[in-house]
């Protein structure tokens, strides 16, 4: 940005005007200072050609995709995951829509404001970048079936609950704990595994027109980062915040550690065939070294405290993904994507990176291949003693870390059980149990329905009206159908019901 | 090839090794320019290239083709192909702040003790004057303008950055060292000493991981610094500190550890000797490294911080990676004699 442009950027901020009621729209527990740095200075006509630059690059290379077949290259694997991550994602983008529209509108701050009002620009453009992407999935892909459904699905599988369970934390209760949450703990923590490391996974996998969507996406996240960071010095100078803070963040980091390293790991391993790097390995850098080790350690002189729960994190991260991997494999006839085998290479590359994973994980796989072909009349749901129940905070199913060291605690709330799937869920449900109680679980819901029903009902059967959207496998001679479900019997039963 | 890179508005120059970074060089070098993601995706690290050729790799979307053609580069990602010249302008940074991320100023110190904590091993305690404080970071150096002279050697603070108002310096002697002549036979309560500082990138990082401390020589200081942050910041982390030397006799300040060890029960003091004399001990013995290689079959899960000779590190940073310290999590100052 030249000189000139600061200084312009400066006078613009005198169009500020008093409000007549002091109050903002979206009231905070927290004292905002009305001084505070807006760290990116940038005015609507830089950003709009900027912006407007990247769309067209992007815009454009989807046209480029459809000539260069990057659908049809996409590894089938890959493509599949997408169809629960991508709209995972762009639930996020919109929450942030909302979130940001609310921090803008509850921060009485005009340097802060503008930050945030180009902030929300941004997640327009996201979300519209990944519904384009999307639109040239539904109309490229060798299998569309799925790609049709994502945003009704988002809101049925247990898969779309753990985003809406996560990112609604981006709109709802105080702004500056929206603040920690977005732009502190998702943004400045996490982003950089989904959208730097991520690219690289898809282009090896051969899907370049997602890599550009989320490099272009990327390109925004660091004025994202700055607003959250400009935020917090700003609430640091008055230091009854401080215990405010810390809880909102404690808060935050643990939840988005159980809904973004479960679905960020499973995409990036469970969901390609080559793996450039492994999840454990990102995490420790980005999350370990990049936010714990430097951006929270800078801030702990005034008074900002670790999450407590990070050497907890530490010990989850290595399993998380590879135990939703196997409750996403399992529940296979219920998903609008098809699930795929792993072989000899996948089973090896595991047990090389994750010491352990073939005797926790080894056997469920096997089982799951030599179920996957319709003739097996055997689905590994019929081979588990009750299904999980899902966790009333991060809607995980509660078999983490690992199905062999569950962590689940049932209790009865209101006079209902509740299940949740760690110690970090427990305490912020009991501690802010307002946010979470009202929730209905997915079995609740289907509690002594036939699967073939319940598969009906869900809508995931494709145009034949027969075969489903889910398959065990991207490589089937011949594909499930309703009546292979049927046929077997398996009757949902809520493990929360006594 | 070691090409200079001149910053503007500075005026100032620095070298990039063969295949490093612009923002990679100036930051190994003590200067600081803005960054962000590191990896060519956030454009935080823009700046103008004024002059030169360079190699780039950053992200089409970070850096805009009419910001290509204006010239701007993205320094994460920039590699020069020859001696170049670029304008920082941009980052709106004083030329303190680029010359001194750290903050890095003169100060005047006087002498209030000197301590010989073994036979070639002295403690030096001073305290600040001009300006009375100095702001550092437990494992940060300072610069010591030798008496006399305009030059300078570096050493470790051993004191806690809480004492502000004093540095407490831990010398070892080099036969024929000018400032280890002056320490021996010149230096008095009350000499003035002139320091640059606070330097140096050394300091405890936030984890979840256990600590592995390895120091030789007069490098406990900066481990010492960092023991003696922890305990008055009451942010005890799980750490075990190897302090290695060659007989009893050279281990020094075991009293001020011992007493530490009290106050951090998380603390483990290890010291070992490598060439144990005729002085009774029960302790480990043998080099660091195969005192370490006992002691721990895997290293899984530590952050390790080494500091002492060039030859100790050197030796011990393959054994830690071995065991299974990331690379990433292996920081250390190395303690380059400078002579005579």
């Amino acid at each position: 940005m030249r000189k000139s442009l600061v200084q312009v950027h400066e006078k613009s901020k005198s169009y500020d005007w008093d409000f007549p009621d002091p109050r903002p729209k979206y009231p905070t527990r927290y004292v905002v200072p009305k001084t505070g740095k807006d760290p990116f200075r940038m005015l609507v006509r830089d950003y709009v050609r900027m912006e407007e630059e990247k769309d067209s690059r992007t815009y454009g290379f989807l046209d480029g995709a459809l000539r260069m077949q990057v659908a049809e290259r996409t590894e089938p694997r890959f493509m599949e995951a997408l169809k629960l991550t991508l709209p995972d994602l762009t639930n996020a983008e919109f929450q942030a829509v909302a979130g940001v529209g609310m921090i803008a509108l509850g921060i009485r701050n005009q340097e802060l404001r503008q930050g945030y009002y180009a902030q929300m620009l941004d997640e327009i453009r996201h979300t519209q970048l990944e519904m384009a992407l999307r639109r040239y999935y539904v109309e490229h892909a060798p299998d569309p079936a799925g790609w049709d459904i994502t945003q009704k699905a988002l809101y049925q599988h247990p898969g779309g609950h753990v985003s809406l369970a996560l990112f609604q934390n981006f709109n709802t209760g105080d702004v500056i704990d929206s603040v920690i949450n977005l732009n502190v703990v998702v943004e400045t923590a996490y982003t950089n595994i989904l959208l730097v490391a991520t690219p690289q996974t898809a282009v090896a996998n051969g899907d370049d027109a997602l890599a550009t969507t989320f490099l272009s996406i990327q390109s925004d996240e660091a004025r994202h980062m700055a607003n959250g960071y400009g935020t917090l010095f700003a609430v640091l100078q008055d230091e009854s915040n401080v215990p405010l803070i810390n809880e909102a963040l404690e808060r935050h980091f643990w939840h988005s550690h159980r809904g973004l390293d479960a679905l960020v790991g499973w995409q990036s391993e469970y969901g390609a065939v080559v793996r450039p790097w492994c999840y454990r390995e990102q995490w420790q850098e980005w999350v370990a070294d990049d936010f714990i080790g430097s951006y929270v350690d800078k801030l702990t002189d005034f008074g900002v405290e670790p999450p407590q729960r990070l050497a907890k994190v530490a010990e989850d991260v290595p399993w998380l993904h590879h135990s939703t991997a196997l409750a996403l494999a399992a529940i296979w006839p219920l998903n609008f994507w098809r699930s795929d085998v792993m072989g000899p290479a996948d089973l090896e590359w595991f047990g090389a990176h994750y010491p352990g994973w073939e005797e926790v994980y080894g056997p469920f796989w096997q089982g799951h291949a030599a179920m996957a072909d319709p003739s097996s009349g055997r689905l590994m749901l019929q081979e588990l003693p009750s299904l999980p129940p899902f966790c009333q905070v991060c809607q995980l199913p509660c078999i983490m870390p690992r199905p062999d060291r569950s962590d689940i605690r049932v209790f009865e709330h209101d006079g209902r059980m509740i299940a949740v799937c760690s110690e970090g869920c427990d305490w912020i449900f009991h501690r802010w149990p307002q946010a979470y109680a009202g929730r209905r679980s997915f079995w609740e819901q289907y509690h002594g329905w036939d699967l073939a029903d319940v598969i009906l009902d869900l809508g995931y059967v494709r145009p034949d009206g027969k075969t489903l959207i889910g398959q065990p496998s991207v490589s089937l001679e011949r594909l499930w159908t309703i009546d292979d479900i049927r046929r077997i019997g398996y009757e949902v039963k809520d493990p929360l019901v006594a | 090839m070691s090409p200079d890179v001149t910053v503007l508005p500075y005026e100032r120059a620095f070298t990039c090794e063969a295949g490093e970074s612009i923002l990679a060089a100036a930051l190994r070098q003590g200067l600081f320019l803005r960054y962000g993601c590191r990896h060519g995706g956030c454009g935080s690290c823009k700046a103008v290239l004024v002059d030169g050729d360079t190699a780039g790799s950053g992200s089409s979307f970070a850096l805009s083709s009419s910001e290509q053609a204006e010239g701007w580069v993205l320094l994460c990602s920039t590699t020069p192909l020859g001696d170049c010249t670029i304008d920082v302008e941009s980052m709106e940074l004083t030329q303190e702040e680029f010359e001194s991320g750290d903050g890095v100023g003169s100060f005047e110190a006087e002498v209030t003790g000197v301590a010989a904590l073994a036979e070639d091993i002295r403690g030096l305690r001073l305290a600040l004057r001009e300006p009375d404080r100095m702001s550092f970071g437990a494992g940060q150096f300072v610069n010591v303008e030798v008496p006399g002279t305009t030059e300078v050697r570096c050493y470790s603070m051993a004191n806690a950055p809480q004492h502000a108002d004093q540095i407490e310096l831990i010398v070892k002697l080099l036969p024929g060292g000018r400032f280890s002549g002056y320490l021996e036979s010149r230096i008095a309560i009350g000499d003035r000493l002139r320091l640059f500082g606070p330097l140096g990138q050394l300091r405890l990082r936030l984890s979840h991981r256990k600590v592995l401390m390895v120091a030789g020589g007069s490098g406990l200081a900066p481990l010492l610094s960092m023991l003696r942050d922890m305990h008055l910041k009451a942010r005890p982390r799980t750490v075990e500190l190897v302090f290695g030397a060659r007989r009893r006799r050279d281990l020094y300040l075991l009293d001020e550890i011992a007493r530490l060890a009290a106050a951090l029960p998380s603390l483990e003091f290890v010291p070992a000797l490598s060439e144990p004399d005729a002085d009774p001990w029960a302790g480990e013995t043998g080099l660091v490294t195969e005192v370490i290689a006992r002691r721990h079959p895997s290293l899984d899960g530590y952050d390790a911080y080494l500091a002492g000779p060039p030859a100790m590190i050197d030796a011990t940073i393959p054994l830690l990676t071995e065991r299974g310290v990331r690379r990433a999590n292996i920081y250390f100052d190395a303690f380059l004699p400078t002579g005579p």
